[in-house]
């Protein structure tokens, strides 16, 4: 084994172990090419260390130099981004807008992704070149006379004002946003909704329309939409990451966040602070729809419950209002609990539980024995109800459309 | 008990001696920062452990490995432990604590015995914190703890008690450490070391211990208001009385983004000490690094609701903060220039330190720009409180901070043991741990691109993270095994590695000077400083450095001790047994309030035989030793503490202004205040100051007799303003005003009588200074400082009482605008 050790009087002297130049050391022309050229070399010699093909010479193994495999991260890095945008991939993705805000957002989003990426790779290509150009090669007893180390004010002014001016091109366009995102007048034709959040379920009614639900809101394209969001417990954030940023609940006060939703489709709303044991589990479904299919779902939810016809779902709304639902849970007409969701129209919603579940008679009965098993921390209690009752309870509530 | 200064053999290797009773009453700082330094890795462990568990969870989506009970007390502990417990601490007591004496060539810190309590207050206070995991009541609200969510009510267990109370013990300990610490540089430093002198790893100390100072009381005022909530019924952050839960987040972030720079400036010192030796270059432009860490420290105070963009704070607030988070990027970028500029041209030895320096460059640059997007509310809106800033902070705190320890306890643990770590075992930990480190981090930044939100135990399968999460675990587990390795590297050198003497790396500054490991007194004489990197320069001439030596300083005509007479503080019970006696204190009020009033008593005996056990120090350092500044060392310590509890009361004035004029219903301050009395209280504590100057310059005189009547005339007047107190605090609870009426009660009974118990303590302090006059023990051993420095913090409670009575009496009919 050559790999000496190092007398302890200084091991810096590099008795016992040689460090032979990598890479082809500046010489070869633009830092681009040297960039590039270097990461293959680096692998390689990466590769090296880690599986020595070179028979270990008197002056030791190759050893690599630290940062090989920066610029091969870095160009994968880079690349898994490109592919991060894929919306279909990745439903609730801050990449792939939506609204308004959200590419407002975008834009400086990305601007500020490219100066740090050229910052990095210039911080790469420096320590690279530290590297290729001043490592310790040769063997020696003693140590040489250390290095002149002159120093210069203009490089000091440089790497000062070099990246103060930087922030400054990204700092105005930022702080435009900042201002247009929360203007002090609303959009006059906004659709205010107000956003009540509970631990953890969210309740959204529209004054304007008198629709009072749960875990998913409906949004009509193109109208600016106003939500106003207030807690009902604890502090709890509410975020649409394909919408915009989020902004946090608080209870106490009336916090707003304002968009323009600009594509229809179902996008996933999620609590973005924690809030407790089922903080994972309060998650609500947004539906962007054109107007007419918006009108349409205005309609049907303003009005009242269906009927329930003669069978199963009539003997389900007679369990209903005989159990303990109605303490918590309001049926236009029927109930008026306001501390679990209201039910209304709970059968044309295509998730409940926090858009944790698929709204299917199956987990709706799995749901109703167990609430806590689904959602750690849920205060619906289990209800006792089993077999046939339960299979009614569930048709009943399935029939509200 | 008299304890007399020990007797040093020579060349006595710190580490041996005294059994485990030496241990227990130690007040070497390099025993205390190897203690210090052992609990804090046995706290990694922990906490990397609590990671595991973690990411074990989250390799699946929906796996039912950890409960959601588990999993939020988990991320709850692991934030907690690396923060309080792991990362501070290793800092502060470990590598701070033990080299900076060392560097600025002194014989140990200011206040030895302080030192030691700091050590054993943290340990107690980690306990607390930990005692959960026996009760299956585990912190569990994060490591921020939010309130209301902490409240009684939504947190009805006893998780949250375990986490305020331990943090509160902790954190006094801290405090203690960065003010010793901060004496130590300020007046300890060798003959001829001035500030633009010192390694720049004391520069970057020392910052960070002034950010200690200043940042823990408004963590302290928050934890107290929380306590008062959960235990008195109070509603300093319950929306039903008319508080806010963002007070919360204020006071705790006003602490929490200068603790990320308390955390991050000792590894920006390490780097300027690795940097240059393993470069064989000085350090690149020293005089601007030295003012740029200052200037970092003091603009972390400006960007505390950078944390909060999200909460609603408008549009002018964000923009503020947004502006003043950027700026302080600019000293920062100049620190990772300057680095580089040391490297280049240098003449490089890859050694394991400097490979760690290396990757804390591209990590904690990696780390600093996504710090610049989250600087931006727009994008912040987006990133935070996703797992990109899980990305963010694990990429400037481990990839930056912890890389930066790990190089400098490969640098320094020769110096620490004796004995290098192995080379080659020490590359593999480097390289596992870099790869590993990104592995398990960098599709974070994915994953909080893709909306994955902080903090869950699960997630559903179709959100596109399956993949990217389990890369993180991957990651972690090879981080894991890093970590594996470096434990078998210390374990197999710590008695059969290669022995390092005094100088294995060709360093730079005086720690290298002394053996490996050095002998309790550290220098057999102390040094006397010609210019920066002084041992370089003796080692290679005085011409190398292109500096001329200045002749100007002249080292004063009688060193500090010569070699043969050297003397050294006594080891200390006392410590070890206050420390009990405030955990006793705090966990009696959990359990038993038996408990706590022990505690109390414990406390006040042993602060009182604290002071009175080396009957001869004072005497000793007031007549020999010249120290930096001049003045003597108690008194700077004095003014340090003070600093520190001004933010302590700054905090609580305006905790007070803000619900001012909150309240919808009760008692108001122009309803209940009598102005008449309060103006009478104040006089006679304003008197009071008076007589104390009078008796001080008694004293100053030792006209004991004189000194005795003022000194007793202060304790009277501040009797009288106490017994005002109490009596106001009587009539207004009969006019049926208790601590949890509303706002106005609450804050007003917490500021003033905080104050108060400040005015209680020093009335107990001069009685004791007083006792002590009188049977002469006083004047036998020349303690006049004592008088001074009790002087020093009697009119400070008096000047905290003046704004108090400003801003709360005689403007109380002032509301908001």
């Amino acid at each position: 084994m050559s790999v000496g050790r190092y007398s302890h009087r200084n091991p810096l002297s590099g008795q016992g172990e040689g460090i032979r130049r990598n890479g082809p050391g500046g010489g070869f022309g633009g830092p681009l090419f040297s960039l590039l050229a270097g990461a293959f070399v680096r692998l390689s010699a990466a590769r090296a260390f880690f599986f020595p093909l070179s028979p270990t010479t008197e002056r030791g193994r190759v050893w690599a130099s630290p940062r090989s495999l920066t610029p091969a991260l870095f160009i994968s890095l880079l690349s898994t981004l490109l592919v991060a945008c894929n919306s279909r991939r990745f439903p609730a993705s801050t990449f792939a807008p939506r609204s308004d805000l959200g590419h407002w957002v975008q834009e400086v989003y990305f601007e500020v992704i490219g100066w740090d990426v050229l910052i990095l790779v210039l911080i790469c290509v420096l320590i690279f070149l530290c590297l290729t150009r001043y490592s310790t090669r040769a063997s020696e007893d003693q140590p040489k006379r250390p290095p002149p180390h002159p120093e210069s004010l203009g490089l000091e002014v440089a790497w000062t004002a070099g990246p103060a001016l930087i922030l400054l091109f990204i700092a105005v366009p930022s702080l435009r946003i900042v201002f247009r995102s929360q203007t002090r007048k609303p959009p006059s034709d906004a659709l205010i909704i107000k956003v009540t959040a509970h631990q953890w379920w969210w309740q959204f009614d529209y004054p304007s329309m008198s629709i009072h639900t749960a875990n998913e809101v409906h949004l009509p394209m193109g109208r600016p939409v106003r939500f106003l969001l207030q807690s009902n417990d604890v502090i709890h954030s509410f975020w649409i990451p394909m919408e915009g940023g989020k902004r946090d609940v608080v209870p106490g006060h009336v916090n707003e966040l304002t968009f323009t939703p600009q594509v229809a489709g179902s996008f996933i709303g999620e609590c973005a602070e924690f809030c407790g044991l089922s903080h994972a589990n309060m998650r609500f479904q947004v539906v962007v729809q054109n107007h007419v299919a918006f009108d349409d779902w205005r309609a049907n939810e303003a009005g009242g419950p269906r009927i329930a016809a003669a069978g199963s779902a009539k003997q389900g709304e007679r369990i209903y209002m005989t159990s303990a639902c109605t303490t918590c849970h309001a049926i236009s007409g029927y109930s008026a609990g306001y501390i679990g969701p209201n039910l209304t129209h709970f059968g044309s919603r295509a998730t409940f539980a926090g858009n944790t579940l698929p709204n299917t008679p199956h987990n709706l009965a799995a749901w109703i024995t167990n609430p806590e098993a689904l959602k750690p921390g849920a205060q619906m209690p289990p209800l006792g109800l089993r077999g046939n009752e339960l299979n009614e309870l569930v048709a009943y509530l399935e029939s509200l459309k | 008990m008299v304890a007399l200064p020990k007797q040093i053999e020579v060349d006595e290797n710190y580490l041996h001696g005294g059994g485990i009773l030496g241990w227990l009453t130690t007040i070497d700082h390099k025993r205390i920062g190897v203690l210090y330094g052992l609990t804090t890795l046995f706290f990694f462990l922990i906490g990397g452990i609590e990671a595991l568990l973690m990411r074990i969870q989250l390799a699946r989506p929906e796996n039912t490995f950890l409960s959601a009970y588990l999993y939020n007390e988990m991320f709850t502990m692991h934030g907690t432990t690396m923060i309080f417990l792991v990362v501070m601490p290793v800092g502060l007591g470990f590598f701070a604590n033990f080299l900076v004496p060392l560097q600025i060539g002194a014989r140990d810190v200011a206040f030895p015995r302080l030192n030691a309590l700091s050590y054993w207050i943290f340990l107690f206070g980690a306990l607390v914190l930990n005692i959960g995991w026996l009760a299956n009541a585990v912190p569990d609200a994060g490591w921020f703890g939010y309130a209301n969510l902490t409240e009684r009510y939504y947190s009805p267990g006893i998780n949250i008690d375990f986490w305020s109370l331990g943090l509160l013990i902790s954190g006094i300990g801290s405090v203690l450490s960065g003010l010793n610490l901060l004496v130590t540089v300020v007046n300890l430093r060798a003959p001829g070391m001035t500030f633009m002198r010192m390694p720049l790893f004391v520069w970057s100390v020392l910052v960070m211990f002034v950010l200690v100072l200043v940042a823990f009381p408004p963590l302290t005022v928050g934890l107290i208001f929380l306590v008062m909530d959960r235990f008195f019924g109070t509603h300093f952050y319950q929306v039903v009385a008319g508080a806010t839960p963002l007070l919360w987040q204020h006071l705790f972030w006003l602490f929490g983004h200068p603790e990320v720079y308390i955390m991050v400036l000792p590894a920006f010192g390490i780097m300027s000490e690795i940097v240059p030796v393993f470069s064989r270059k000085p350090l690149y432009g020293y005089p601007v690094m030295a003012y740029s860490t200052a200037l970092i420290g003091f603009l972390s105070y400006g960007v505390w609701a950078h944390h909060m963009f999200a909460v609603g704070m408008g549009p002018v607030a964000d923009s503020a903060f947004a502006l003043t988070s950027m700026l302080i990027a600019i000293p920062t970028g100049i620190k990772i220039f300057s680095w580089i500029a040391t490297m280049w041209g240098g003449d490089l030895k890859m050694k394991t330190p400097f490979l760690f320096a290396l990757a804390f460059i591209v990590q904690f640059t990696m780390g600093g720009l996504s710090g610049i997007m989250h600087a931006q509310p727009p994008i912040d809106l987006q990133q935070t409180d996703s797992y990109f800033v899980v990305a963010h902070f694990h990429y400037v705190l481990f990839g930056g901070s912890a890389f930066a320890l790990l190089g400098g306890l490969y640098y320094w643990w020769p110096k620490v043991t004796g004995r290098l770590l192995d080379e080659r075992l020490g590359k593999l930990n480097f390289w596992t741990i870099v790869i590993g480190f990104n592995l398990t981090f960098f599709p974070m930044h994915l994953l909080g691109g893709e909306g994955m939100p902080r903090r869950i135990y699960h997630y559903a399968p179709d959100m596109g993270w399956n993949t990217l999460n389990l890369l993180c675990t991957i990651g972690a587990f090879t981080m894991a095994f890093s970590v594996l390795v470096l434990l078998i590297n210390i374990l197999k050198t710590v008695r059969g590695g290669e022995m390092a003497g005094p100088d294995p790396w060709d360093g730079r500054t005086l720690e290298w000077k002394v053996p490996s490991p050095p002998p309790e007194y550290n220098f057999r004489q102390i040094p006397v400083v010609r210019a920066r990197d002084q041992f370089w320069r003796e080692k290679y001439g005085f011409e190398t450095g292109g500096l001329q030596p200045s002749d100007a300083v002249r080292p004063p005509a009688t060193p500090d001790a010569l070699a043969g007479e050297i003397h050294l503080p006594a080891p200390s019970i006392y410590p070890i047994l206050l420390a009990a006696g405030i955990t006793m204190a705090a966990l009696g009020m959990l359990i038993w309030t038996r408990i706590a009033l022990c505690g109390a008593f414990l406390i006040v005996y042993c602060a009182i035989a604290m002071a009175f056990e080396y009957p001869d120090a004072g005497a000793q350092s007031a007549a020999s030793a010249a120290t930096a500044t001049g003045l003597d060392t108690r008194k700077i310590g004095i003014w340090s503490f003070i600093g520190s509890e001004s933010l302590f009361f700054a905090s609580l004035i305006a905790t007070y202004l803000i619900y001012k004029g909150r309240d919808l219903a009760g008692p108001t301050a122009e309803t209940m205040l009598e102005v008449p009395l309060s103006t009478v209280t104040t006089f006679v504590l304003l008197m009071s100051s008076l007589t104390m100057v009078l008796a001080q310059d008694a004293y100053r005189r030792t006209d004991r007799l004189w000194g005795l009547r003022w000194l007793f005339a202060t304790i009277v007047l501040g009797l009288i303003f106490l017994g005002g107190q109490v009596y106001e605090f009587n009539s207004f609870f009969h006019k049926g005003m208790t601590l949890q009426t509303n706002l106005f009660s609450q804050t007003f009974y917490t500021m003033v009588g905080f104050h108060g118990a400040h005015v209680a303590i020093g009335v107990i302090v001069l009685l004791a200074l007083g006792a002590a006059s009188l049977t002469g023990w006083f004047e036998r051993h020349h303690r006049d400082v004592a008088v001074e420095c009790a002087a020093l913090y009697w009119h400070f409670v008096d000047i905290v009482w003046v704004v108090i009575f400003s801003v709360v009496y005689l403007m109380r009919a002032v509301t908001k605008a």
